[in-house]
């Protein structure tokens, strides 16, 4: 077992001098095309978090005015729980309101921590208690925008309403700019990715077609395919990995370099909610070298076996 | 140890290389298969090692019927199967020691058993001594004894000669058949294709003759015609 695993290890080193050139190639390309994979998954997620608090069709959301930080506990419990009695009756008398929820203090500053991920000191103000709650609201399909409007204008001038935001425009604008960004960039990787591939394939093809003489010595004294084919799946296997971690460096450089530029921004230009959060950043750094190996692995798989039929 | 039932083998479709051809080799016997270029020798011995596959037949090896093997199973049944072939087919950036390991290597033999191996085979074929020279560095003879250590380093039941003395001059490919005669006496079974009159009329063996890929002739003790 020690003498194979020191065979296969060596033979992959070996391939690996002899290919220098074709494998830095393999290398870079597949560095760039995951590096653009997981830039397209940044931004879209970047957009999700702008359209977070309108998701499941709420249209209308109606923040309520925060607690008084002057006035006793009870006081502000109590403000609260009129306004709230007063927002809900009102919204109950409106035909064409399929449903609403309620969004407590927690549900209010889970939003906020993806909203002003990038505002860090707006969201520790936020934090410190004065994040406001809201009714998220969602109308019967096919709900008139007028009515909407006319039942904001209603809702702002009850006691406990601190203001009141539509979904229509904004979300239209958001999902265009995502849907465009998105599929050109998308496309793009699955183009750098297919040639990646190709050009690891080629590279092992290459390296096999310099080894054929060998491979039909191995063949002929009963070594399996599969002793044979390990070796130049594990170099494929590792110039994936390589290209992999590679972009998993310039999109962990990419994202912070981003989010200390997002910092700088003013608060209200919108753009706090595109910084990345570090676990999904994690998880797609994850799925990026599982990709990248298996796109080596496979590739150098189908080039080493066009070699193997003796 | 050998058996062929009605093999015919194609290329395409109108070249026929083997024709109906059914023969016996018994354990530890020494078979030369002779007759002109393109008779069918070298693709006879293809078969053997299930390098190729007959249309028609049956081909046994040590009793098992390798025309229908799994692919899975042909490594094991080319474990026992050693070859020799008539340009070498040495690995020249290896070292004489490092192609016959390659051999051991590459089906899992653990060190300790190569480097007590190796070296015995060496001394076998007479090349004591020139473990750390690459094929370059040898002459045609010895190169050819390099290929015979690495088909025997394993001690298969069969090794198959594929014109083994066909680019060595006489007194050399000689050397190369004592090395031949003295593994067949060890036991292994050696099947060699050649069309070189003097070695076979010299060695006075079983002699199988083909003529555009039918048996024409198959005779103890006998001489090439």
């Amino acid at each position: 077992m020690l003498a194979r695993l020191s065979y296969v290890l060596r033979e992959t080193w070996g391939s690996f001098r002899r290919n220098v050139t074709l494998t830095v190639a393999a290398i870079i390309t597949s560095a760039v095309a995951l590096l653009i994979f997981g830039l397209t998954s940044f931004v879209q997620r970047g957009f999700d978090n702008l359209v977070t608090v309108w998701e499941g069709g709420v249209e209308v959301i109606v923040y309520i005015s925060p607690a008084d930080p002057e006035a006793t506990d009870e006081v502000n419990v109590q403000a609260l729980a009129d306004a709230r009695a007063i927002i809900e009756e009102s919204l109950d008398s409106q035909p064409f309101i399929e449903n609403y929820t309620y969004c407590d203090a927690a549900c209010s500053q889970r939003d906020a921590e993806i909203l002003l991920a990038g505002d860090p000191t707006t969201l520790d103000l936020l934090l410190a208690g004065e994040v406001p709650t809201s009714y998220k609201v969602i109308p019967v399909a096919g709900t008139d925008s007028q009515e909407l409007q006319n039942m904001s204008q209603a809702l702002q001038g009850l006691p406990g309403v601190r203001s009141i935001l539509y979904a229509a425009d904004f979300i239209d604008v958001v999902s265009k700019v995502k849907n465009f960004v998105g599929l050109y960039t998308l496309i793009l990787s699955i183009l750098l990715l297919v040639a990646a591939i190709l050009l690891i394939w080629n590279t092992i093809r290459t390296a096999m077609f310099a080894r054929r003489r060998e491979i039909e010595v191995m063949k002929l004294v009963g070594a399996t395919d599969w002793f044979i084919r390990v070796p130049f799946m594990l170099e494929g296997l590792i110039q994936g990995f390589v290209g992999a971690l590679g972009a998993c460096g310039a999109l962990w450089l990419i994202n912070n370099r981003w989010t200390a530029g997002v910092e700088t921004f003013p608060p209200d230009s919108g753009l706090a909610a595109m910084v990345i959060d570090s676990d999904f950043q994690f998880s797609r750094m994850v799925l990026i070298l599982v990709i990248g190996m298996a796109a080596g692995a496979i590739g150098s798989g189908i080039a080493a076996s066009r070699f193997l039929d003796i | 140890m050998i058996r062929l039932e009605n093999v015919t083998k194609h290329y395409g479709h109108d070249v026929v290389a083997v024709r109906d051809a059914s023969f016996d080799v018994n354990k530890g016997e020494f078979v030369f298969m002779v007759g002109p270029s393109g008779s069918g020798k070298s693709t006879l011995l293809r078969l053997l090692n299930r390098q190729d596959r007959p249309e028609a037949g049956a081909v046994y090896v040590a009793g098992r019927n390798i025309v229908d093997m799994p692919s899975g199973r042909v490594p094991q049944l080319r474990r026992n199967i050693g070859n020799v072939f008539q340009d070498y087919k040495l690995l020249l950036n290896k070292t004489v020691f490092e192609n016959i390991a390659f051999a051991q290597e590459v089906i899992g033999k653990p060190k300790h058993v190569i480097r007590q191996q190796v070296p015995a085979v060496l001394d076998l074929v007479g090349l004591a001594g020139k473990e750390e020279r690459y094929p370059h560095q040898l002459s045609g003879g010895e190169q050819q004894r390099v290929s015979v250590a690495r088909a025997f380093v394993n001690r298969p039941l069969i090794l198959l000669a594929d014109e083994p003395t066909g680019n060595l001059d006489p007194a050399t490919g000689e050397g190369i058949m004592r090395l031949l005669d003295r593994i067949n006496q060890i036991g292994t079974t050696v099947l060699m294709a050649t069309h070189d009159q003097r070695i076979v009329n010299s060695m006075r063996k079983r002699v199988i003759q083909l003529d555009r890929g039918v048996i024409v002739r198959d005779q103890a003790r006998g001489v090439y015609e």
